[in-house]
């Protein structure tokens, strides 16, 4: 093995750099796609394209730019807030800032440092579900345009309304919950927990954390089924995943339909298991109308369509619709939202305002 | 020879700081030493007192079946890291092959997105499929010298990227009732998943204890360079070795799926910290050379455990991690031979 360094003839040294500069010069004559300047380009930034929800956030954005006739772009954090900053910041020097961007942050702190990149380069944004509660559309006009959340309190309330009906009004019911830090496991939990506070009859026999994921939520089950049998009467999931995993466990056990689940996220497999009886209910975000809607409400406002200035502070930070799935409506909703890609109105922009965010 | 040697021995105790480390490890009482590699087994037996003595419900069969259930995935993941393991290496691709395994699975039997039924045979092709991940991973490492670290983290992400293409990123629901039976369905009262997994277990201890590969393995693990100039062929045995873990995440991604009835990208993910852990705790030492699957049954079944006494003793979840952490530290710190460590890294 030769462990010397022996020096390059010049010549050598010459002929090479001219080659790399000469190869540097030729990339860089080769035609490649320029982001257009005249053309908008619409961005969605969601955390993967690995699960369903998101996934069909990003069809609904696909959706609004193939129906105005825009690029479009489709930025993933992966769980990495830095990642996700350094792309917008990437498309926003790309495009010049000619671009509309519907982001739902990986993390709240990342809301700040994206929405002050948009507003320098004078891109249109909407955030959606995390952002710090100092940071707010209407400090940043007109390009910081609108901030969508969903009420976790109100639909954990729901769903733990409908699970409380589906037993009888009494007995004793188990709790699945999130990541306990999120915010979303954090409200979906109060909301369960008011539900509780007006039902003295039914009893909370434990809350177990499963972190959103269906295979933590099967091992727990089954302990659960050790600890408490029979007293066991329903189980509420703070999301689609988990309930799924406890209703896999339950059919381990022969006892698939005879405990009521509830989740929420209204995946595909929940309103199937809705409409089989297993599940109790679920709540639809429309993941749809996220991925399209947030794309189409900024892209008003740069078209000037409305002037955000303008705008109430309902239409600046609200929450918008879930829909609760339970028996009676799971049939039509299936035929509506999942066999078919939901009609979303574009031109409805604040069709689904049910309220400005609490402060 | 040192008149106080003699009396020491009898009295390990007392410090002598006369005698170099080796010497002074004789001297410990040669019933603690025979105990250390029980040590797992021990920890497993007292911890299942303690939540039974808290919680006698503990004992009874039908929760011996939903442990005996939650452990089979785990296991069959820790036997194919445990080999890895023993060579000195480690795999960090579980979930991005076990996810593979997973999806290929569910769109190749019956489901509710395509119109394939391919039924046992689309089983054997997705471990098939997986081996050949693993078989990937081992040449990448072994050819292309990357550390194993690095290679297998590389493939968890090719493995989870490839199985959210595969998907679009939604979920595949698995309609085929033959392998929807291997949760299912039961046997002398246990689900056959957990038979599937107690024969990988006698598969992997036959193939460690009596094949030449098992103990190559062992070899290169304690010592590769002696290993390589003892003639046995290193790179081969570790390209087995990453094709055997392969086959065995896909296995478990075949009973996952069974299990959850689904298929998706995201179905291992959080796997990797329990297959590490349970092969540590389990008594095999990180660095190579020592341990064995039936140690790993152990770890597994300790995981387990704890897991199921928690919920069964309401431990508060704001704490269950805490609690999760110190037991793997207590685990190992009573089942390592420090006498014989002289460099911990």
């Amino acid at each position: 093995m030769n462990d010397f360094t022996y020096p390059i003839p010049r010549r050598t040294f010459i002929r090479r750099a001219a080659v790399l500069a000469g190869s540097g010069a030729l990339a860089s004559m080769l035609p490649y796609r320029v982001y257009a300047a005249d053309k908008v380009t619409l961005v969605n930034s969601i955390r993967s394209l690995s699960n369903p929800y998101h996934a069909t956030w990003n069809q609904g954005g696909q959706a609004f730019a193939n129906a105005i006739g825009a690029d479009y772009v489709t930025l993933v954090t992966e769980g990495d807030s830095e990642k996700g900053i350094a792309d917008i910041r990437a498309v926003l020097a790309k495009t010049g800032g000619n671009l509309v961007l519907n982001v739902d942050p990986n993390d709240s702190p990342d809301a700040r440092p994206i929405v002050e990149a948009c507003v320098k380069a004078g891109a249109y944004v909407v955030t959606q579900w995390n952002k710090p509660a100092d940071l707010h559309p209407w400090d940043f006009n007109p390009y910081y345009v609108a901030h969508i959340s969903f009420d976790g309190v109100r639909y954990g309330e729901e769903t733990a309304n409908a699970l409380i009906k589906a037993i009888g009004g009494s007995g004793g019911i188990v709790a699945l919950g999130g990541i306990l830090s999120n915010t979303p496991a954090i409200e979906r939990k109060a909301g369960l927990q008011k539900a509780l506070d007006a039902n003295p009859n039914v009893k909370l026999l434990d809350l177990q954390v499963a972190n959103w994921k269906s295979s933590e939520a099967f091992n727990i089950v089954g302990s659960w089924l050790t600890r408490f049998g029979d007293q066991m009467k329903g189980i509420w999931a703070a999301n689609d995943d988990m309930g799924t995993g406890a209703l896999e466990a339950l059919r381990a056990e022969n006892l698939a339909g005879k405990i009521p689940i509830t989740g929420i996220d209204g995946i595909k497999l929940a309103v199937e298991a809705v409409r089989a009886g297993e599940f109790a209910a679920t709540v639809s975000w429309d993941p749809y109308w996220q991925g399209s809607m947030g794309l189409a409400i900024p892209y008003a406002a740069k078209t000037g369509k409305f002037e955000s200035v303008k705008e109430p502070k309902s239409h600046r930070e609200f929450y918008g619709t879930g829909s609760l799935v339970t028996k009676e409506n799971a049939d039509e909703f299936y035929k509506t939202h999942i066999e078919s890609a939901p009609k979303i109105d574009f031109d409805d922009l604040w069709g689904r305002v049910t309220g400005q965010i609490r402060e | 020879m040192d008149p106080e040697v003699g009396r020491q021995s009898s009295n390990s105790g007392v410090s002598t700081p006369a005698l170099r480390e080796p010497e002074r490890a004789k001297l410990r009482p040669r019933s603690l030493r025979r105990l250390r590699p029980f040590a797992p087994f021990v920890a497993l037996v007292v911890l299942s007192l303690l939540v039974g003595a808290l919680n006698p419900r503990f004992f009874e069969f039908n929760n011996v079946v939903r442990i005996a259930n939650s452990a089979a995935i785990p296991l069959v993941l820790a036997l194919g890291e445990t080999f890895v393991i023993i060579l000195g290496s480690v795999d960090l691709s579980v979930e991005g092959v076990l996810a593979v395994g997973a999806v290929v699975i569910s769109l190749l039997v019956r489901n509710d997105s395509n119109a394939n039924a391919l039924g046992w045979t689309g089983a054997a092709l997705a471990i098939a499929i997986c081996a050949g991940i693993g078989c990937l991973s081992g040449l990448i490492h072994v050819q292309l010298r990357i550390p194993s670290f690095m290679a297998t983290l590389g493939i968890w992400f090719v493995g989870v990227g490839m199985a959210t293409l595969a998907l679009g990123g939604s979920t595949v629901r698995v309609l085929d009732t033959n392998i929807r039976s291997l949760a299912l369905t039961r046997l002398l009262e246990f689900p056959l998943a957990v038979w599937v997994a107690l024969s990988a277990l006698g598969l992997a201890w036959v193939f460690e204890r009596f094949t030449r590969i098992g103990r190559y393995v062992y070899a290169i693990g304690g010592g590769e360079d002696l290993a390589v100039l003892s003639g046995i062929p290193v790179k081969r045995v570790k390209v087995v070795i990453f094709t055997l873990a392969g086959a065995l995440y896909g296995l478990a991604g075949l009973l996952s799926a069974a299990q959850l009835g689904m298929g998706n990208a995201l179905i291992g993910s959080g796997r990797l910290f329990f297959t590490i852990t349970a092969v540590v705790v389990g008594g095999s030492a990180l660095t190579g050379g020592e341990g064995g699957v039936l140690n790993t049954f152990i770890g597994v079944l300790i995981i387990a455990v704890l897991a199921n006494g928690m919920v069964l003793l309401g431990i508060s979840p704001y704490v269950q991690q805490a609690v999760q952490g110190l037991l793997i530290i207590v685990a190992v710190a009573l089942s390592i031979d420090r006498a014989r460590l002289k460099i911990v890294k």
